[in-house]
């Protein structure tokens, strides 16, 4: 997967002396340009590659907080994982709930860009404040959310009751198990809606608009056009959000953990939420991380989509 | 719904396009409802008296009592606000440092300089942003405290930050300095200055948009993490506001609504309005990689 750059290596580097060789097949600037990217390589090698390697090393050893290293487990935390209760739940709940929202965040995501896409007065300030929810830090707008949750004072309770649509006992949206799952879906998608927008803006407005027009003059209605010409066109950057996404849904730990940390009950449990209860508070390193490491099979997936669309566009 | 073509190819009847106009509108006011209620939700409690909040018989959506700024000086006063507050800024400062510090000469070998593999390096490095901080929080709570010895220090973040800024911003970088005409640089050296005279007085005064951008957004992406902040700093005076707002303003079950919505947005709004400046080259950032 891992092609070398063209135009660097030549059959006849064997007869010429080191240095010139050396150059002829690392590239005319190769002493220069290694010392000047080595840096970034090592801070990524220190401290992604070698904790990602310590991850995987716990995840297939017993090893804890308290007692450090205690003997090779092979696939041993893995199998107890899939048979406790809890996590089951959190990887169904994972799963689930990262689908639900990648196609309700697409769906406001797509109705969002094109009306983006229009000509309208004030436009750039009226997507700045769309994106709100993207642009705010997390951990500070879930706050403005608990507060509309809240299980006396609640404005959701409030309104829906005032419109007629729920009756006493009203739902406590993060207390109760039926409701939490919602409410935790919801805030989610309301985050990352403004997010799938801008990528698929920023696919729309890289087709020309001559394209639209010959699929008009051609005779195509918004979906033929839409599945046949537009699709098409923006899929690699469609795609590339969507990793981005995925991979960052699949991820988070920061919704969850403060609106219901996991409960009531299991009900809310994540596969971070169970990573870090079991990691960090249990100080059970090998459950943990191996809990996380179930996401890696989508990350790894996400990354081979990733690279062949990358060297795909770069054949053309 | 082919609105660029629309308006060109058929003639526009007015009340064609002022009904269109009224749905587009419509449509973006049911946006601007979902995206912002929160927020306004946000504001009316920071302001309102505290019975206010708190009174059922009356309704949530406006004040019945008088507005005021009582939430702000007990957050000033009472809680450690004002030290998150400014360690944000010594860690954000100290991951800019590093981050641009290991970028630009990055993105500047990987833009200009021929060597072998700076193609697959440049991928290599943005694909690290791809790895979620879930994965790596276990080991590296053992790295930080073990290995560099910074366990329980806002300095631990200043140190992790960096894996997940350095790749975006080489990358942000790295577009940068790749629209700088090579012609520039030649020419110069043609001109007998050395390719150090070059970079710094020609391709760096250049690139300042480029810098100034992977700033904001080694600013910014700090602010967002919450995980590594929760995992590795535990006392207060320590923590910096995205972990010091949702940890300490709420003590036990009872919440300080007011000041905990005003702590929000005192630290929120600046971050989002900064991000929202750059938003465009966040998007070129994610998506340049296919173009």
């Amino acid at each position: 997967m891992w092609v070398a750059v063209t135009g660097v290596r030549q059959p006849s580097a064997g007869r010429l002396p080191l240095g010139k060789r050396a150059r002829v097949r690392l590239g005319e600037d190769w002493p220069l340009g290694y010392a000047l990217i080595s840096p970034a390589i090592l801070y990524i090698l220190v401290l992604v590659g070698y904790p990602f390697f310590l991850s995987l090393y716990f995840s297939v050893s017993h090893v804890t907080v308290a007692s450090g290293f205690a003997g090779f487990a092979g696939f041993d935390n893995f199998t107890s994982l899939f048979g406790d209760p809890v996590f089951q739940k959190a990887l169904t709940n994972s799963l689930s709930f990262t689908f639900i929202s990648e196609i309700a965040k697409a769906v406001l995501g797509i109705g969002l860009a094109f009306l983006l896409l229009q000509k309208l007065p004030g436009k750039k300030i009226i997507r700045g404040f769309l994106m709100l929810p993207w642009t705010l830090p997390i951990t500070i707008s879930l706050f403005g959310w608990r507060w509309m949750f809240d299980p006396q004072f609640s404005v959701i309770n409030y309104s829906l009751s005032h419109l007629g649509l729920i009756h006493h006992p009203y739902p406590s949206w993060l207390g109760d198990s039926s409701w939490a799952y919602s409410a935790v879906l919801m805030v989610n998608i309301w985050r990352g809606f403004p997010f799938s927008a801008v990528i698929i803006l920023a696919g729309l407005t890289s087709i020309p608009s001559d394209i639209y027009d010959a699929a008009k003059v051609d005779g195509a209605g918004f979906f033929r056009t839409w599945h046949y010409v537009i699709t098409p066109m923006i899929a690699p950057i469609l795609f590339i959000g969507l990793i981005f996404d995925v991979t960052f849904t699949l991820g988070d730990l920061t919704i969850v953990y403060l609106l219901t940390n996991g409960g009531p009950g299991f009900s809310t449990e994540i596969l971070p939420t169970v990573a870090f209860h079991t990691g960090i508070l249990g100080g059970d390193l090998s459950h943990g991380a191996a809990a996380a490491l179930v996401l890696f099979p989508f990350l790894l997936v996400s990354m081979v989509f990733f690279l062949r669309l990358l060297y795909k566009r770069q054949g053309q | 719904m082919s609105a660029p073509a629309g308006v060109r190819s058929s003639p526009p009847i007015h009340w064609i396009v002022v009904r269109r106009r009224a749905l587009q509108y419509l449509a973006l006011a049911f946006y601007a409802f979902l995206a912002l209620f929160p927020l306004y939700w946000m504001v009316m409690a920071t302001l309102k008296d505290d019975y206010d909040l708190i009174d059922p018989a009356v309704s949530p959506f406006w004040f019945n009592r008088p507005l005021g700024l009582n939430h702000f000086s007990y957050l000033f006063a009472k809680t450690n606000f004002l030290v998150w507050y400014s360690n944000t800024f010594v860690i954000a400062g100290g991951v800019l440092l590093i981050t641009l510090a290991v970028c630009v000469p990055g993105a500047y070998a990987l833009a200009r300089l021929r060597f072998a593999g700076a193609q697959n390096i440049g991928i290599g490095v943005f694909m690290t942003y791809l790895v979620p901080p879930i994965l790596l929080f276990l080991p590296l709570a053992q790295i930080v405290t073990g290995v560099f010895n910074l366990g329980n220090t806002k300095w631990a973040l200043v140190l992790v930050y960096p894996t997940f800024t350095i790749p975006f911003c080489l990358w942000i970088l790295l577009g940068f300095f790749r629209r700088i005409p090579i012609e520039i640089e030649e020419a110069a050296l043609v001109d007998g200055a050395t390719r150090w005279q070059a970079v710094s007085r020609i391709v760096l005064p250049l690139s300042i948009p480029g810098i100034l951008t992977a700033a904001i957004f080694a600013f910014t992406l700090s602010m967002q993490d919450f995980l590594y902040a929760l995992t590795f700093v535990s006392s207060s005076s320590q923590k910096p506001l995205n972990l010091g707002i949702p940890t300490e303003l709420i003590r036990g079950d009872v919440f300080f609504w007011g000041e905990l919505m005003a702590a929000c947005l005192l630290a929120g709004l600046p971050v989002a309005i900064l991000y929202n400046f750059f938003l465009d080259y966040f998007v070129e950032g994610i998506t340049g990689a296919i173009k």
